[in-house]
C-alpha cells in the first residue's frame, strides 16, 4: 500500500513536468495547427539559461541564494526564452504560413536541431549539474504519509506547476486575449473578420507557451540536478505524446495527459518493469487513441469540406 | 566504341603503373604513418572521448619527440568522433578505413566497437580499443581485435564475491541501461552470483533516456536487497545515487566501472555518492609501475589535471600496443602486427601496468579488478 501510494507521488511528480511542457505543443497546434517540434529544445534551453543566470547571480554578483532570487531569476529566464520563442515564430515560421502545413514541421524541425546544436556548441556536450547551493534554498523536509516519502521541493514543484497550469486556463477562458485566442483556433480568416488581429495573437502563443517550457527547464534543472542538450527530445517526446493522450489542442487536455502518462509510467515500472515501460505506455496510449481518436478530452471537429 | 573503351583502359593501365612506380620510388622518410583514433569526443560520453583525445595526443608527441618509430617515421593520429552512437560509428569506421589508417584505437563503448569491429574486420585492419569490455566483442573471431582492457566477467565475478563477501548480501537487485556492454555485465553478475548462492530479487533494465529512477528505485526497496549492483554509465549512476537517497532506501549501492568518475558525485551531490562501492580497475593514481607513475606525472605536467579515468590512460596504452607491434614487427602490416601480438608480445611495461599478454581471441590476460568507495570527503578509496 504504502508502496503504491509512493509510486502515485513519483508518478505525479514526472507528469507535472510533462503537462507544463505539454501546453506548449498543445497551445500551438490549437492555434496553428503546426506541431512546434523545437518546443522540447526552448524547454532545454530554459534549463540551461537558468544554470547561467544562477551561476551569474549567485556566483559571480554574489547574492545569496533563496527563494526570492529564485523566483526572480525563474522570471527573468521565462521572459527571455518567450523572446526567443517569439523570434523564433517571426524568423522561422511566419512566412511559410501560407506555403501549406508541410513545410512549417520541417522549419520546426531544423529550429529544434538549431536550438540543440547552439547550447551544445556555447555550453559543451557534457552533462552540467545545478550546484547543491541552490537546493538549499528549499529546506530538506520530508514527510512520510502511509509508508510514502513525500519531499518540501516535490510539493512545490507540483505547485508551481499546477498554479501555471490553472493560471493559463483562467487567461484563455475569461480573459479578451484568451477570447481572441480560441476564435484564433477555431478559424483564422473569421476571426480576422471580426478584428482579431491574428499575428498579434499567434505572437502571445509564442511568448507563454515557450515560457511556461522555460519553466519546465528550471523547474528540471533544480529539482533533478542534471541537465543535457538533448534533454529537449526525451522530454519533448513524452509531453507530445501527452499532449496527444489529453486531446491536442485541449488545455486542459494537456495536464490530464501529462499526469495521467506520468503516472501510467510509473505504475508499468512499478509492477511490471522498467525496460518494458515505454512500450506499455505506448500501448495504453494506442489503445485510448483507437477508442476516443481526439484525445481525452479532445472535441470532435467537423471535417472542414 | 570497343577501341574507344580499350583506349582509356588502357590510359588507366598506365596511371596505375605509374602510381605504383611512384609508390615504390624511395619512400620519404618524413612521411608519418596514420594511426586512428575512434571515440566519442562529443555526445554523451564526451568526458571519456575529450580524455581519450588528451591521453593519445601526449603519447604521441612522446613518440615523436622520441624521433619516432620504423626509422624515424612520425605518427600522424586521424582522429574521428562517433558520438557514442553505433550508426556514427560504422561511418567513423568506414571514413578511417578510406583514409588509410595503418591500425585504430576506439572506440570507447561496446556499442560503437561492435559495428566498427566488423567493419575494420573486413578491411583487414588492427583494431585495439582501450575500454570496450562486453564478453561477445571478442568471440566472433576477428583476427585483428584487441583489447587491453579486461572482460566484463571477469569484473562480474568480482562484483558477485564482493557482495557475497565483504557486504555479507544475502539478496542483490541487478540493474542495466540495455547498453551492450552494460547488460553483459549484468547477465554475468547475475550467474555468478547465483552460483555463489546469492538471490536476485530483480534484474531489470532503466532507460538511460529519463531523468527520474524514483519509480524503479521505490519497487527495488520494497524488495528490500541488502545491495544493488548498477551496470550503466555515470550519468544515471549519478541520479540513481541521488533518488535513492531522497526515497531513504536501505540497500547499499555497488556500481561497475563506467561508473568510475569524479563527474557521477557532482551529479549526485556528495551526501548521497558517499558510501557507494565500485568495482573497477584501479584507477590511474593506484596503477602499480615506473611507467605507469611517470605517464601520470607527464600528463599532470602537461594539462594541469590528473587524468581521474582509466579509460583515458587505457586509450594511451591501445596506441603505445600499435606502435610496439608497428616497431617489433618492423611493419605497418596489420596482418603481421596481429600475429607478433598473437605470438610474441608478453610482459610490456604499460601505462595502465604490466601487459601480460593477449590470449587467441586477442582479450588481455590477468585481471585487476578492484572495489573503491566514495569516501565522506568525495574521493575515491580502494578498499582494503
Amino acid at each position: 500500500m504504502g508502496q503504491l501510494l509512493q509510486q502515485l507521488i513519483n508518478g505525479l511528480t514526472i507528469g507535472s513536468f510533462y503537462a507544463l511542457i505539454a501546453l506548449g505543443y498543445t497551445m500551438v497546434y490549437g492555434v496553428l495547427k503546426l506541431i512546434n517540434f523545437a518546443h522540447g529544445d526552448l524547454f532545454m534551453l530554459g534549463a540551461y539559461l537558468g544554470l547561467v543566470t544562477l551561476m551569474g547571480a549567485v556566483v559571480n554578483i554574489g547574492l545569496s541564494a533563496n527563494l526570492l532570487i529564485l523566483l526572480l531569476i525563474l522570471l527573468v529566464v521565462m521572459a527571455m526564452v518567450a523572446g526567443i520563442g517569439v523570434v523564433l515564430e517571426r524568423v522561422a515560421y511566419r512566412p511559410l504560413y501560407r506555403a501549406g502545413r508541410l513545410p512549417p514541421v520541417i522549419s520546426a524541425l531544423g529550429a529544434s536541431i538549431f536550438i540543440q546544436n547552439g547550447v551544445m556548441l556555447l555550453y559543451g556536450a557534457r552533462y552540467r549539474t545545478y550546484p547543491e547551493a541552490f537546493k538549499a534554498v528549499v529546506p530538506d523536509v520530508v514527510w512520510t504519509i502511509g509508508g510514502a516519502r513525500v519531499t518540501l521541493i516535490q510539493l512545490l514543484m507540483l505547485a508551481i506547476a499546477l498554479l501555471l497550469m490553472t493560471g493559463l486556463y483562467f487567461f484563455v477562458q475569461y480573459t479578451r486575449v484568451g477570447t481572441a485566442m480560441r476564435a484564433v483556433s477555431l478559424d483564422h480568416d473569421t476571426a480576422r473578420l471580426m478584428g482579431v488581429d491574428v499575428y498579434q495573437i499567434i505572437r502571445v502563443v509564442f511568448l507563454i507557451g515557450p515560457g511556461l517550457g522555460a519553466a519546465g527547464g528550471i523547474m528540471v534543472g533544480l529539482y533533478y540536478g542534471r541537465i543535457y542538450f538533448t534533454l529537449g527530445w526525451s522530454y519533448g517526446l513524452k509531453a507530445f505524446t501527452a499532449a496527444i493522450l489529453g486531446g491536442i489542442g485541449n488545455i486542459p487536455g494537456a495536464m490530464v495527459g501529462g499526469l495521467l502518462l506520468g503516472i501510467i509510467e510509473t505504475l508499468a515500472t512499478g509492477y511490471i518493469s522498467d525496460a518494458w515501460k515505454n512500450a506499455i505506455a505506448f500501448f495504453i496510449l494506442v489503445l485510448i487513441l483507437i477508442v476516443r481518436p481526439t484525445g481525452l478530452l479532445g472535441e470532435r471537429v467537423a471535417e472542414k469540406l | 566504341m570497343f577501341r574507344k573503351t580499350l583506349g582509356s583502359l588502357s590510359l588507366l593501365l598506365v596511371i596505375v603503373l605509374l602510381g605504383q612506380v611512384v609508390a615504390c620510388a624511395p619512400a620519404k622518410p618524413a612521411e608519418p604513418i596514420k594511426i586512428g583514433l575512434q571515440a566519442p569526443i562529443t555526445g554523451e560520453y564526451a568526458y571519456e572521448g575529450e580524455g581519450f583525445v588528451k591521453v593519445v595526443d601526449l603519447v604521441t608527441d612522446q613518440i615523436n619527440d622520441a624521433g619516432g618509430i620504423l626509422g624515424g617515421r612520425k605518427i600522424e593520429i586521424v582522429k574521428c568522433d562517433d558520438v557514442g552512437k553505433p550508426d556514427e560509428s560504422s561511418k567513423c569506421a568506414q571514413q578511417l578505413v578510406s583514409q588509410g589508417v595503418k591500425a585504430v584505437a576506439g572506440s570507447y563503448s561496446s556499442t560503437c566497437t561492435e559495428p566498427a569491429s566488423e567493419i575494420y574486420n573486413e578491411a583487414g585492419i588492427l583494431q585495439i580499443t582501450p575500454s570496450s569490455t562486453a564478453t561477445r566483442l571478442s568471440q566472433k573471431g576477428f583476427p585483428r581485435f584487441f583489447r587491453v582492457c579486461f572482460l566484463d566477467d571477469r569484473q562480474a565475478l568480482f562484483a558477485a564475491n564482493f557482495m557475497k563477501d565483504k557486504l555479507a548480501a544475502k539478496k542483490i537487485g541487478i540493474i542495466h541501461d540495455n547498453s551492450t556492454y552494460a547488460q553483459g555485465l549484468a547477465e554475468h553478475a547475475k550467474r555468478y552470483a547465483e552460483d555463489a548462492g546469492v538471490e536476485v530479487v530483480i534484474f531489470d533494465a532503466i532507460n538511460p533516456e529519463d531523468t527520474d529512477f524514483k519509480p524503479i528505485l521505490t519497487k527495488i526497496d520494497g524488495l528490500g536487497p541488502d545491495a544493488v549492483y548498477f551496470t550503466g554509465y555515470h550519468p544515471q549512476g549519478g541520479l540513481l545515487l541521488k533518488q535513492s537517497k531522497e526515497l531513504g532506501a536501505g540497500f547499499e549501492w555497488v556500481m561497475g566501472n563506467a561508473c568510475n568518475n569524479p563527474e557521477m558525485i557532482e551529479i549526485a551531490g556528495l551526501d548521497a555518492a558517499k558510501g557507494c562501492y565500485i568495482t573497477t580497475e584501479p584507477l590511474p593514481k593506484d596503477i602499480p609501475g615506473d611507467v605507469a607513475k611517470k605517464f601520470y606525472d607527464d600528463f599532470v605536467a602537461k594539462y594541469g589535471e590528473s587524468p581521474d579515468s582509466i579509460w583515458w590512460v587505457m586509450s594511451g596504452d591501445a596506441l603505445k600496443v600499435i606502435v610496439e607491434a608497428m616497431e617489433k614487427s618492423n611493419s605497418t602490416d596489420s596482418e603481421k602486427m596481429a600475429e607478433y601480438l598473437h605470438t610474441q608480445f608478453k610482459d610490456y611495461p604499460g601505462v595502465t601496468g604490466n601487459i601480460i599478454g593477449f590470449d587467441e581471441k586477442g582479450d588481455r590476460l590477468g585481471t585487476v579488478h578492484e572495489a573503491y568507495i566514495i569516501t565522506d570527503a568525495g574521493e575515491f578509496e580502494m578498499v582494503k
